[in-house]
């Protein structure tokens, strides 16, 4: 019950729009919350598969990288990926999804992966680095929609508390405080009914 | 510079290597002494099929490439591998009784120096000073001599090599115009020079690895689907023609293409490998393959240059072969992977 209340009409008056109010929040709150659950659930269905599909090609890349390093004197590696030829830039767009502004990530890729001659370098620098630049694709959806998730997921679980705090808080502390007001101006009631009936048997007698 | 001239196929399986040189009799016969120091094919196939790292580790704990101890990391590997191709090119040099020929065979770090200097110069980077020290041209002369613009302390090949890169690059501001420019005047002087000093040996082993880089970037541009018909080097054994011609056909067509050809097998093996596994390591291998099995054939030398350029190649590709075994296993890679490069 809430503390400090003077148990008047209009204090029982201004509870009754508060928890009309708190009940409207707790509604809307749980469709919030409903629809938040919907669409991580969604994203994070499709979150494992890229997942999955993101390692496996990062790991076919870093496996030919690797092969590719080992086999090539360390001099012309470091010659041959000294000066990337390749230009990459990501620009952060926000979408609302339930009033959670989630990242849409656009890319723009220009230029060559190769930035090399042909005679000191080995065919599985070529085939790593153009698998690196396929995975990149998968590498930035993946990125978007992690962090949506993790975005979505922060607010899923505020949400969820105040829906929390509003259903079994909230709601029963001022259902409880217009009770008592309820009982307590009922009794001020019955109180003077009783000194009004004493007051008239005196005068009748 | 001079047009350099295409040869006729006039060998079956290798070019000829020349003749015995008796001024190297004594160098030849320490090589044929470290030859024996060598890991074999069975000790690389233990390596590719070890355990694990530390196991591999243990296999080579009796070689040259014994860690001494525990290793704490692959840096410290890098590092052994490192200090064994110094010692195996200090060796080189001091064997050698021809300055020319060692200036020749040093001119590859010359010329991998200048690609990295030119790169850095045209895109207004820092030109720094990692360069390697086993060129003719010391490293640390590069930064002062492209900061001024004086190449005249650069040896003529290298001055012409500046030239044509610089002009490639601002003829289309691609960068890998400065690799390709320099990748045909490394290739053209190393004829040239091979012709000048009339060693047949060098002249059919860089004709050989002209064929190799050729097919291996008609390959390479057919993969990445770019139709740049002017990338071959010039020099070869291969007509330029015929692998102009390789471009405009399927991969089904590459093999006969090379029929009356030594690289057949190369060619065939490579192409097979990489249209199922979208992979080089089998043509790299088998180009590899091609030009040790050139190599080897310096074994009916009693004494010459020959055996020692030989032994110089062979090692510094075991010691790649090593690095890639050790690599490999420190990041636990898939045997048949391994196998696939290193060959059954």
């Amino acid at each position: 019950m809430l503390e400090n209340i003077s148990a008047t009409r209009m204090e029982q008056l201004q509870l009754r729009r508060r928890v009309e109010l708190a009940s409207r929040g707790h509604k809307l709150l749980s469709q919030k919350r409903d629809e938040i659950s919907r669409q991580l659930v969604k994203i994070a269905g499709e979150l494992k598969p890229l997942r999955q599909q993101v390692e496996k090609e990062l790991l076919e890349t870093t496996r030919r990288f690797m092969m590719a390093r080992a086999t090539m004197e360390p001099e012309d590696m470091a010659a041959a990926i000294d000066m990337p030829t390749k230009q990459f830039a990501l620009t952060i767009q926000f979408a609302s999804i339930m009033s959670v502004k989630v990242p849409d990530l656009t890319k723009d890729i220009s230029g060559e992966i190769m930035c090399y001659g042909f005679s000191t370098t080995s065919g599985e620098l070529d085939v790593a680095l153009r698998a690196l630049e396929r995975a990149f694709d998968s590498l930035i959806e993946l990125a978007e929609k992690e962090k949506q998730a993790m975005l979505l997921a922060t607010e899923l679980q505020s949400t969820r508390r105040r829906v929390n705090v509003l259903e079994h808080v909230v709601i029963p502390d001022i259902q409880e405080t217009i009770k008592y007001i309820t009982d307590k101006m009922s009794e001020a009631e019955r109180d003077n009914t009783s000194r009004l009936m004493k007051i008239a048997d005196i005068i009748r007698g | 510079m001079a047009t350099v001239q295409q040869a006729v196929i006039d060998f079956h399986r290798y070019p000829p290597i020349g003749t015995d040189d008796w001024r190297y009799g004594f160098a030849t016969g320490k090589i044929r002494c470290l030859e024996t120091t060598m890991l074999s094919r069975a000790t690389l196939l233990d390596l590719a099929n070890a355990e694990s790292f530390s196991a591999a580790m243990d296999l080579l704990s009796s070689t040259e490439y014994s860690a001494g101890g525990a290793v704490e990391s692959f840096a410290q590997i890098e590092e052994l591998l490192l200090q064994r191709r110094h010692e195996l090119r200090t060796l080189f040099i001091a064997l050698m009784q021809d300055p020319e020929l060692v200036e020749l065979l040093r001119a590859r770090h010359d010329f991998a120096n200048m690609r990295l200097a030119i790169r850095r110069v045209v895109t207004d980077r820092p030109i720094g000073l990692d360069y390697s020290d086993f060129g003719s041209v010391p490293a640390e002369e590069f930064e002062e001599a492209f900061e001024q613009e004086n190449y005249s302390r650069f040896p003529m090949y290298l001055q012409e090599a500046i030239e044509e890169a610089v002009l490639a690059y601002y003829e289309n501001k691609d960068i890998r115009s400065v690799d390709y420019a320099i990748d045909r005047c490394e290739a053209k002087y190393r004829i040239r020079t091979s012709e000048e000093l009339g060693s047949v040996f060098l002249l059919s082993f860089y004709r050989v690895r002209i064929d190799l880089t050729n097919i291996r970037t008609l390959l390479r541009l057919k993969a990445a689907e770019r139709d740049e018909r002017d990338l071959f080097l010039p020099g070869g054994f291969v007509e330029i023609e015929r692998l102009v011609h390789g471009l405009d056909l399927g991969y089904e067509g590459l093999a006969p293409l090379f029929f009356a050809t030594p690289y057949y097998e190369v060619v065939e093996g490579g192409v097979a490998y990489f249209t199922t596994e979208q992979s080089f390591l089998r043509l790299e291998r088998l180009c590899e393959e091609y030009l040790f099995g050139f190599l080897r054939t310096t074994r009916s030398i009693t004494a010459g240059p020959q055996p020692i350029i030989a032994y110089l190649l062979l090692k510094e590709n075991e010691i790649r072969m090593v690095r890639m075994l050790l690599s490999a296993k420190n990041n636990g890679m898939d045997a048949k992977l391994i196998l696939d490069r290193l060959g059954e």
